[in-house]
């Protein structure tokens, strides 16, 4: 955690050109996670666009003690610390967290591909609803498809720690659900 | 294997994440214990839902706004990046003007949001190799193409005699709204043109702003709110702006 936690130029290196050369080809690919990531994170496209590309940075002034493990976690992992720094930020400068966390339904749009069905969107709430611990653990898992390993890195925790908070996760995430479907039937009597 | 064994493998079967071995005595467990197999059903229906979730990926304006990043840094823009490095600076420079409330007429009174979706939106335009999802000068073409594609027939005219041919339209999202963008050429330059039916009455004169070499001009025309954003010098988009009014006028 202390590794990416706070100081901006840890030993007070620039990044070179040829530094950021290969940080293109090894850490830009992931973008596109690391703003899903943001995305879940912040529940704002704004505020992810923001913590995207501030965690970007921050992994290129870290890019030198990149030691060639897995791009993916390590800059998940960035993203992540960066939005517990970031959402101090954003509580005092803007709403207070309360106001969103209590912003239920704001996870990704899934009404974008317009057929997209109410079963999704009920997902989509309930996803964006539940409280961040869950929400983290279940999205690297499920939506990014990392590996209890992968997760482990991402959280700084043991992996047993990561299992038990993805199975109580789980079981958050389709309460929370049930208790937004009601009794309609959504093909979901099985959760 | 009893069952409360059998019961905290669930999870890590689902997530593929039991050795082969550890895998088969589950199957077999869950063959005899009801319990386990109605615990994998939800854990797998769990999975199914949160995976079938649409994936939104990075926005061409961070993408932008990365790049710009990145070559600050690096000091110097790589040769073959260079195309897009000076669209990164398009970009910052209308992040600039947005933040001067430049793009101002909001379709719904919104704000932020809907500003860097149109920015995104003039970016695709200026950036992707195919700029346009249908692609004529023939107004006859184009214009019908938007119909069913956007709630409103916004005006389509070629002004290839006045020096800027029509390369074609597409479609753009600002806020949950599609919107129909216009795509005209001069000489090498692309000019993206986003329009819909303004709100406000009367005409305005076209409004030029220059940021960093870069036009901006806003204007309400014939029921239509304007946005037009090129990279030509502001004398251009001015005469942009007459030949297109003077055509909507003119139905030519």
């Amino acid at each position: 955690m202390g590794l990416m936690s706070d100081a901006p130029e840890p030993d007070g290196r620039t990044p070179d050109g040829r530094t950021v050369e290969r940080f293109r080809i090894v850490v830009l690919p992931h973008l596109d996670s690391a703003y899903g990531f943001a995305r879940w994170l912040t529940r704002d496209p704004v505020a992810a666009q923001d913590l995207a590309q501030e965690s970007l940075l921050r992994a290129l002034r870290y890019f030198h003690a990149f030691r060639g493990e897995e791009a993916k976690p390590w800059l998940l992992r960035i993203v992540r610390n960066t939005w517990t720094d970031m959402r101090t930020r954003y509580a005092a400068e803007s709403e207070s967290l309360e106001i969103v966390e209590n912003r239920a339904a704001d996870g990704p749009d899934p009404e974008q591909s317009a057929q997209a069905g109410d079963r999704r969107r009920h997902v989509a709430a309930a996803l964006a609803a539940v409280p961040a611990e869950v929400r983290e653990v279940l999205v690297l898992r499920e939506i990014e498809d990392l590996s209890y390993k992968q997760i482990a890195a991402v959280l700084d925790l043991p992996i047993g720690t990561v299992m038990s908070r993805l199975a109580r996760a789980r079981e958050k995430l389709a309460a929370e659900l049930r208790g937004r479907l009601g009794r309609r039937d959504h093909g979901l009597s099985d959760l | 294997m009893d069952c409360p064994t059998c019961e905290a493998m669930v999870d890590a079967y689902v997530d593929g994440e039991l050795s082969a071995r550890d895998s088969a005595e589950f199957e077999t467990a869950l063959a005899i214990c009801a319990g386990c197999r109605k615990r994998l059903e939800a854990a797998r229906t769990m999975s199914n839902l949160l995976r079938d979730l649409p994936a939104e990926p990075a926005p061409d304006l961070l993408r932008a706004r990365i790049e710009r990043d990145l070559r600050a840094i690096a000091g110097r823009p790589r040769e073959r990046a260079r195309e897009q490095l000076r669209w990164a600076a398009i970009a910052a420079s209308l992040i600039v003007a947005v933040g001067l409330g430049w793009l101002g007429g909001n379709l719904t009174g919104q704000g932020g949001r809907q500003s860097d979706e149109m920015i995104a939106g003039y970016l695709r335009v200026a950036m992707a190799e195919t700029p346009v999802d249908v692609a004529s000068s023939d107004r006859h073409t184009v214009k019908p193409w938007f119909v069913g594609r956007v709630d409103y027939a916004p005006p389509v005219h070629d002004l290839t005699a006045q020096g800027f041919p029509l390369l074609g339209g597409r479609l753009d999202v600002v806020d949950g709204r599609k919107v129909a963008v216009l795509v005209y050429r001069r000489n090498q330059h692309r000019l993206a043109l986003t329009v819909w039916p303004a709100t406000a009455a009367g005409d305005t004169s076209p409004d030029v702003t220059v940021r960093d070499g870069f036009a901006l001009t806003r204007w309400r025309h014939a029921g239509f709110e304007m946005r037009a954003v090129s990279d030509l010098a502001p004398a251009e988009m001015k005469s942009f702006a007459t030949a297109l009014d003077r055509a909507i006028d003119t139905g030519s």
